[in-house]
């Protein structure tokens, strides 16, 4: 049986999305997406059906490591975190003296493309990467070191994730609703205050700030938590991904919240771009007039889509409660859920950039093939063209669209084993208690459809 | 070394023209190097769609104005400086390009502003360029600059406008392939400019439109509009744009079958998009009006070829590097030749800064001629310095085996069209 699940979990790995064309959009079209999308959801489902059969063991099985190794802590992690500040901050300088086109300027290549899509899908893949790559702690630890001062404030634990929250949407508002993102000195701007100010509340209260009121270093570290390498007893293990988060703690209230809105942001970012979006705020799609002319409707859409993901998973689990009859809290049963969202945020992160990816890595190539801007050609790329032409034959089209779809597929696949993991820990495994997985089961599948119906849409930009 | 002109008369500049172009290229090319090398870059400030609903035409508009700043650069720069091209992405946003307009003024000290593409964004950019006193060549083939609406510092003298395209298909139509026509345009200000265009045009053919059908732009099947084509058509002239362009024609050769009526349409429809991709097999036979003919015809001329091989497409039209990549290949010239009016006016104005702006716009208005040349690989053109707004030739392609064949070439008396405006008649 378990053979079976790994197996649809296979195949659901090879199969949609993009930001560039018509033209690609125009075969996307012309796929029988309906019928893709009716399968996916049905894999999902059948995953379902499937553990309600399986013995309570397999989704303990399958969620534990099959390699471990010993490995020395590498010492050098705060020296390796501080090449990443100096990284950074050649990056902010260069956003302000670099080209001002933002696919030849490395500030905006390297925060859209190397982290935003990259860094983030690997850490998500793979695991804890920001530990060596974070600009902060390095600097935190040798600043402790040099002055030997302990952080003169106590950070206020009432309100725990709560800066987290609210950074983690500003930073959503400004992917979608700026009318420039991508500007090099503008988000040089951006990026060179926010990493100040988050240095200065590290060495106001503490490296307790990184982990709960600094946003990026909170969207990293969960996302770690589905990579298929991390840490079990004292050892490197590696899994399928989501494994760690199987053997997790219960989150704080705050963490399981700040999930949700990684998916429902995530959600909105393609929901946005939609025919059906555009009609509803009154848009024509084929003249979409510009991010300025919806900035209030864009972000009232972002605030609206994650009230009503939360909205929405909160009445599953409620009902879910209700019928299994257990005794825990909702606030308990939402803490306890919340994780088994991440691998769906992860997929449809994949998902969405990947065509952007696809574009935009030509332009990071493009620029270490001349990093100093002397018309260099280390890569020996400077006669080849960035090219988009995959997204103009029918054939390149259906793979890259398969394979946005599986990752959207898969990311629900693991999410219904972790729910599924989750429940049975946490209570004994009845009829009812069985039945009481169903509702957040349903919503799960719903997902999917949605998930893959954002990816076969025809977009207005 | 061309000399500084301080009489900014239009005859005046023509004689610069003249004069200037001639005293560059008496020059040895070492000399023009060397001056090139040593004096402070010409700015032009390149307002691309890098992002937003533009950036497929951003991404060749970069192409084709690399290329031609390269060539320009080359052959000895403009006035003996180099040209420097400052790319700021405006998003495709009205907002943003206005602000990207203001960069290049204030922040970059541009000399000029070039190259917008999507009319909304000219629209919302003109006017601070015009307050800002700087010049501002689009490239955007929309009516908006001809017809008064924008400003003394606005100018297109790269790229025809849509009025003059769409009426000088109106004789080919009616005397090759019917006088009935039917139209079908998506419901919004660009199919309507077609709608009101070419309806007037037949008729002044003698043909006339039989019915106009409108499609709403978030429609993505069509099949319930078709039986509205009334059986008499002859042409059917479909200018539908967007994602579902793809889906349109499979129905539409799904609903017709082998006995169709003439098509023809517009080359936006398909624009970057490979004409002999799967599914588009219908269209063999029709025909398309093209800006440029995209793929390389019998009688390709010199500067054609020539402009191929500097932006680094084939005979198809596509990327040297992916032959799946295909160009805007209508549309982009635009840019090449406009970076070579704004050279052609510089030298003939003796531009040496911002002080000389309103020197170089008197000498691009007063251009007229500009013969088919590798600075205007399209074909030949007439600039009109009145409305500020460039006529040139357009082409009608038949579909022959996958292939755009060009059949027909329009006189540029074909496109013209009375004065709406003059803008030499606004103070600078």
């Amino acid at each position: 049986m378990l053979y079976r699940v790994l197996t649809i979990l296979g195949l659901s790995l090879c199969a949609g999305r993009v930001n560039a064309h018509a033209s690609e959009q125009g075969f996307v079209l012309l796929l029988p997406t309906d019928v893709y999308i009716i399968s996916g959801a049905s894999s999902v489902a059948l995953t379902i059906i499937l553990l309600a059969f399986l013995p309570k063991r397999t989704t303990h099985f399958i969620f534990s490591p099959v390699l471990q190794w010993q490995t020395l802590r590498f010492p050098f992690r705060h020296l390796a975190s501080l090449l990443s500040t100096v990284l950074l901050g050649t990056l902010v300088w260069q956003g302000f003296t670099g080209p001002r086109d933002p696919l030849a300027n490395p500030m905006p290549l390297f925060v859209w493309t190397v982290w935003w899509i990259v860094l983030v899908s690997l850490q998500g893949l793979i695991g804890n990467l920001w530990s060596w790559t974070n600009p902060w702690t390095g600097i935190g630890f040798f600043l402790k070191r040099l002055t030997g001062s302990r952080a003169p404030l106590r950070y206020p634990r009432r309100i725990g994730y709560l800066p987290g929250i609210v950074i983690i949407l500003l930073f959503a508002a400004f992917l979608l609703a700026d009318p420039a993102p991508a500007d090099p000195a503008r988000l040089a701007t951006f990026v060179g205050i926010y990493w100040y100010v988050a240095l200065i509340g590290l060495v106001l209260f503490g490296p307790v700030w990184i982990v709960r009121g600094e946003a990026i270093t909170i969207l990293m570290r969960a996302y770690a938590k589905m990579g298929a390498v991390g840490r079990s007893r004292g050892k490197m293990s590696l899994g399928l991904p989501g494994w760690q988060i199987a053997k997790s703690p219960l989150p704080p209230l705050g963490l399981a919240i700040f999930i949700l809105i990684l998916l429902g942001s995530g959600s909105f970012d393609g929901l946005n771009e939609t025919f059906w979006w555009l009609d509803v705020i009154g848009i024509n799609p084929l003249e979409f007039p510009g991010r300025t002319a919806v900035t209030i409707q864009t972000l009232a859409g972002l605030v609206l889509a994650n009230t009503a993901l939360i909205a929405g998973f909160t009445a599953c689990l409620w009902m879910g409660e209700r019928i299994a009859g257990s005794q825990r809290s909702l606030r308990h049963a939402f803490c306890l859920f919340a994780p088994s969202i991440l691998p769906i945020a992860l997929g449809y992160h994949i998902a969405h950039y990947l065509t952007t990816l696809l574009v935009d890595g030509q332009y990071v190539l493009r620029f270490f093939n001349d990093p100093f801007f002397r018309d260099a050609n280390l890569l020996g790329l400077s006669e080849v063209y960035v090219t988009t032409g995959f997204f103009n034959t029918p054939g390149t089209v259906k793979v890259i669209w398969l394979t946005q779809a599986g990752a959207v597929v898969a990311g629900h696949v693991i999410a219904i084993l972790l729910a599924h993991s989750t429940a049975l820990k946490d209570q004994a495994r009845t009829n009812r208690a069985l039945l009481g997985q169903a509702p957040l089961a349903i919503f799960m599948v719903a997902y999917t459809f949605f998930g893959l119906w954002l990816l076969a849409s025809p977009r207005g930009f | 070394m061309t000399k500084q002109i301080k009489d900014t008369s239009r005859r005046g500049a023509l004689k610069t023209l003249a004069g200037g172009v001639a005293g560059a290229a008496t020059m040895p090319l070492w000399a023009r190097y060397a001056q090139a090398q040593t004096s402070e870059p010409i700015k032009i400030g390149f307002q691309v769609h890098r992002t937003g609903i533009g950036a497929a035409y951003g991404r060749w508009y970069g192409r084709t104005t690399e290329a031609a700043a390269k060539l320009i650069n080359d052959n000895g720069g403009i006035n003996g400086r180099m040209v420097e091209i400052v790319a700021e992405d405006d998003g495709t946003d009205p907002k943003r390009g206005a602000e990207v307009v203001e960069k290049f003024a204030n922040q970059h000290g541009c000399d000029v502003g070039f190259g917008t593409l999507f009319s909304h964004v000219v629209i919302g950019s003109a006017p601070r360029a015009g307050e800002l006193k700087l010049p501002y060549f689009v490239v955007s083939e929309g009516h908006h600059v001809a017809s008064g609406m924008l400003n003394r510092y606005t100018l297109q003298p790269g790229i025809t406008d849509v009025k003059s395209q769409v009426q000088a298909m109106a004789p080919y139509v009616a005397s090759n392939l019917g006088k009935k026509v039917t139209m079908i345009f998506p419901d919004f200000a660009f199919g309507h400019d077609h709608r009101d265009f070419f309806t007037a045009a037949i008729e002044a053919q003698g043909g006339e439109v039989l019915e106009h059908i409108a499609i709403p732009p978030t429609e993505t099947s069509f099949t319930k509009y078709f039986p509205k084509i009334p059986r008499e058509t002859e042409v059917l002239y479909h200018v539908m744009v967007g994602p579902a362009v793809l889906t349109f024609v499979k129905e539409l050769g799904e609903f017709f079958g082998p006995s169709r009526p003439e098509m023809f349409g517009f080359i936006d429809s398909l624009e970057a998009v490979d004409i002999a991709s799967p599914g588009l097999e219908y269209l063999e036979g029709t025909y398309f009006w093209e800006g440029n003919p995209r793929h390389a015809q019998a009688d390709q001329s010199d500067h054609d070829k020539a402009f191929r091989a500097a932006v680094g497409v084939n005979d198809r039209g596509a990327s040297i590097s992916d032959p799946a990549d295909v160009s805007t290949y209508a549309h982009m010239f635009g840019c090449w030749e406009t970076l070579h009016v704004i050279k052609a006016g510089m030298e003939a104005s003796g531009y040496q800064g911002p002080g000389d702006r309103a020197a170089l716009i008197e000498a691009v208005e007063g251009m007229t001629d500009m013969p088919e040349s590798l600075a205007h690989p399209q074909g030949a053109k007439v600039f009109n310095g009145k409305t500020h707004q460039v006529f040139g030739h357009q082409y009608i392609s038949k579909v022959e085996g996958g292939t755009l064949k060009r059949v027909h070439t329009t006189s540029i008396e074909d496109t013209l069209y009375p004065d709406e405006t003059d803008y030499t008649t606004q103070s600078f």
